[in-house]
């Protein structure tokens, strides 16, 4: 099936598959596509934005549109550059930073008109419910797993979770997953920070041999499950994604801190692994913020998405551990 | 005939000197002179007339090493700059509102200039003082409080909140955030922790149009016009904040906070565009730069800004007719994209034999005339749209790119800030846009770090083009 791609947690997947295209999320990250997105982009510029760039590059055929958002602005931007050079419809919602409602439904409105104009289908009340409750399907079937990973003892692991959730990412849903439990009472810990793309698996492997991860506030990892959709119809859509707890770069971003609070507390975190790309300004602008605000050990973790030097983070993963 | 010095000191041969000869050429102006120009008409404290020398004493040490035009009214424009903290702190004194306007760079001040005694400034300006200062204390200070140091230079701005020595405690904060850049609006996110409540504004994406998007009304322009409706709603916003901080609401005065401002932009054009076709440059790229921002919001007192910049206007005239100017006719024209925060590479271009004949500083919205015979809400909703930094690249360097195709720029210089969010997407990009003129993108180095190997680069990158 080809593809419609996307880029932000706030774009409805129920729209784009009522294309009749698989919603890809682009979360692929690693060194060797970013080091190809810097044909295009500079070194300083974000590693996912680069990786993403090069893979739409590298895969333009299995591509039919992408969709992105005025979110973060090196994403932003990257569809800049690929409206230069992939042929396909690159249509980038304006996505408001500060709280106003109307303009993100009036662009939700725009998004399905050009979707069913450039398709040529008709996205009907009908066929949005059934997309609405396909996608909220899932999400209930992902809430049963998180529910287990948030489980104190923890019963999955956040490693585990990570391979499952890359399949609604990718748009693979046909076979809802199943995960092994594997208990844990390791020390529990919270991730938040920069999106974790697809090839960081190995990162978490990492962390979750000392740690427990039981919670995160990461694009690529849980934050799809904040979105619920009770109403099934494009205004409950607008709503459910909207009233997500919001991103870190709405502003102010009090929220933010508000509901990673109340996570904290709920799950009983013991520490906080804040996970930076390089050059993520949103997030690493923030983490001195963190500290204070959380009042919990937190582990900076910074990573321009090459994975080396393992047997480094493995010790600092290993003290961090040790502290809490 | 014998000049008199104040006619002569009016009136130099246009040349290029130094903090040292800016000190001798001084004592030509007499004392009359010095009491004539003031700031918020104040004749008690409001002069700004001093030599270049004072600033240097007061921490401006990078002086030293530019070179300066040497016209009065440069003169008076560099006192005028370099004086904006004291007005910002009598304006405190002598009860005038202080609004922080960050992040739109030149729209909201229009609004807030309609309300008489208000002061809008842009806190973000202060990026230029570590440059000028020589001195990254301001830097590492922003990275103390939280800033990572691989981040625009506008993070100096954050420790200046902090410091509360560059400007006073603003009455208001307009933060003007959306789809702009992240740097930025993360600076504007630190300062609410410093006990403000900034009044948030939206900046909407320019999307423009493709042959595939048909379901939104655009009415000749580049954006969809619902957009704008968005940006007025913002704009009544501000308006009625600003209402209730003064409890004055008059539109009329809008209206003529858009004249003036028009006024202000028709002045910098036209100097502008004498600079770019005087066949020798009239004035230096420093000068000229300083002009350009001076439309943000005339350096926190408009009307005294409008008088300096008709004062370098006719200057700048009398040089053009002249045949005069401060380079080689010869200078190599060069197009500059994106404000150097260092001041020095701008004076070193011009040493190395280039002339800037056209520039992008990411202030475009600033630039344009606000329409007059409209709402006025919309009108300046149609200006910001112009803006630089929410749309594509395309369309912010087109104006570069159609003067690379008709020969008048031989080149172009991109200058970097690392890890600055918008340099970081758009720099190859206008690489490859400009493909019909050579381009050489530099990143501009920490406070008092341009090396032997920047000035070597730009050397070879003048020799090529020349």
């Amino acid at each position: 099936m080809e593809l419609i791609g996307y880029s932000c947690a706030y774009v409805p997947v129920e729209i784009l598959s009522a294309t009749g295209l698989k919603p890809y999320r682009l979360l692929h990250g690693e060194i060797k596509l970013a080091q190809d997105g810097e044909k295009y982009a500079r070194v300083d510029a974000c590693p996912l934005v680069k990786s993403n760039l090069s893979y739409v590059l590298e895969h333009r055929e299995e591509f039919r549109c992408l969709v992105g958002s005025s979110g973060c602005d090196m994403a932003r931007r990257m569809f800049d550059i690929l409206g230069k050079t992939v042929d396909i419809p690159i249509l980038v919602i304006d996505n408001p930073r500060t709280d106003r409602f109307p303009i993100y439904s009036d662009e939700i409105d725009w998004l399905h008109r050009e979707l069913e104009n450039i398709f040529s289908v008709k996205i009907t009340p009908d066929i949005m419910q059934r997309e609405i409750q396909k996608w909220e399907a899932l999400r209930r079937h992902f809430r049963t797993l998180d529910e287990k990973r948030r489980a104190r003892p923890s019963l999955i692991s956040t490693t585990d979770f990570h391979r499952a959730v890359i399949n609604y990412h990718k748009g693979d849903i046909e076979f809802p997953p199943f995960l092994p439990e594997k208990v844990s009472d390791k020390p529990r810990v919270y991730l938040a920070g920069s999106a974790l793309p697809y090839e960081a698996n190995p990162v978490l492997s990492l962390f979750e041999e000392r740690l427990r991860i039981v919670g995160d506030f990461n694009c690529g990892l849980s934050r799809f499950l904040n979105v619920n959709c009770a109403e099934p119809t494009l205004t409950g859509l607008k709503k459910a994604y909207y009233n997500q707890p919001p991103c870190i770069l709405k502003r102010p971003n009090r929220p933010f801190y508000e509901h990673v609070s109340r996570q904290l507390r709920e799950l009983e975190c013991a520490g906080i692994i804040a996970w930076t790309l390089d050059y993520c300004d949103n997030y690493e602008f923030e983490l001195k913020r963190f500290e204070d605000r959380f009042g919990l050990p937190v582990l900076r973790i910074r990573s321009n998405l090459s994975f080396q030097n393992p047997a480094q983070l493995k010790t600092r993963i290993e003290a961090f551990a040790e502290m809490l | 005939m014998k000049i008199r010095p104040v006619e002569y000191i009016k009136n130099p041969p246009p040349a290029k000197i130094t903090l040292e000869e800016w000190t001798e050429q001084f004592e030509l102006v007499p004392d009359e002179e010095i009491a004539r120009y003031t700031y918020y008409h104040n004749p008690d404290w409001g002069r700004y007339l001093f030599p270049p020398a004072i600033f240097m004493v007061y921490g401006a040490r990078e002086l030293k090493r530019l070179k300066l035009d040497n016209s009065f009214a440069a003169l008076r424009m560099w006192g005028f700059v370099f004086n904006e903290t004291e007005r910002l702190f009598r304006a405190g004194q002598v009860d005038k509102k202080v609004i922080a306007t960050m992040g739109d760079l030149g729209i909201v001040p229009i609004i807030a200039l309609a309300f008489p005694n208000c002061v809008p400034f842009y806190p973000e300006c202060i990026w230029w003082t570590p440059f000028f200062r020589e001195s990254t204390e301001m830097l590492d200070f922003a990275t103390k409080l939280g800033i990572p140091e691989a981040a625009c230079f506008s993070r100096a701005c954050l420790s200046a909140f902090h410091k509360r020595a560059y400007f006073p405690r603003p009455d208001l904060v307009i933060a003007s955030t959306g789809a702009s850049c992240d740097d930025y609006s993360c600076v504007m996110q630190q300062v609410e922790d410093l006990g403000y409540e900034p009044l948030w504004i939206e900046i909407p994406l320019r999307r423009e149009p493709q042959k595939y998007l048909t379901q939104d009304r655009y009415d000749k322009a580049n954006y969809p016009r619902r957009f704008e409706d968005y940006l007025i709603a913002e704009y009544k916003t501000v308006w009625n904040r600003m209402t209730a901080l003064t409890g004055i609401n008059n539109l009329n005065r809008l209206k003529d906070s858009i004249a003036k401002t028009n006024r202000l932009r028709g002045l910098v054009q036209e100097i502008k565009d004498i600079a770019l076709n005087a066949e020798i440059p009239p004035l230096p790229a420093l000068e000229l730069m300083v002009i350009e921002f001076g439309n943000l919001y005339g350096y926190a007192d408009l009307d005294e800004w409008i008088s300096i910049v008709e004062m370098i206007l006719e200057t700048v005239r009398q040089r053009a007719l002249g045949q005069v100017g401060v380079l080689d006719r010869n200078a190599v024209p060069i197009a500059w994209v994106t404000p150097s925060a260092d001041p020095y590479l701008l004076n070193l271009v011009e040493d190395l034999g280039g002339r800037v004949v056209a520039t992008e500083y990411v202030i475009n919205q600033a630039l344009v005339p606000v329409e007059e015979n409209i709402d006025p809400f919309r009108a300046l909703a149609r200006a910001f749209m112009k803006s630089s930094l929410n749309g594509s690249t395309t369309e912010r360097i087109k104006r570069i790119k159609e003067m690379a195709g008709s020969g008048q720029i031989k080149g172009v210089i991109i200058t970097n800030m690392l890890g600055a969010s918008h340099c970081a997407m758009e720099t190859r990009l206008i690489e490859k846009e400009l493909q019909s003129v050579p381009v050489l993108a530099i990143d501009v180095p920490a406070p008092f770090g341009i090396t032997e190997q920047i000035r070597t680069r730009i050397e070879a990158f003048l020799e090529m083009i020349e």
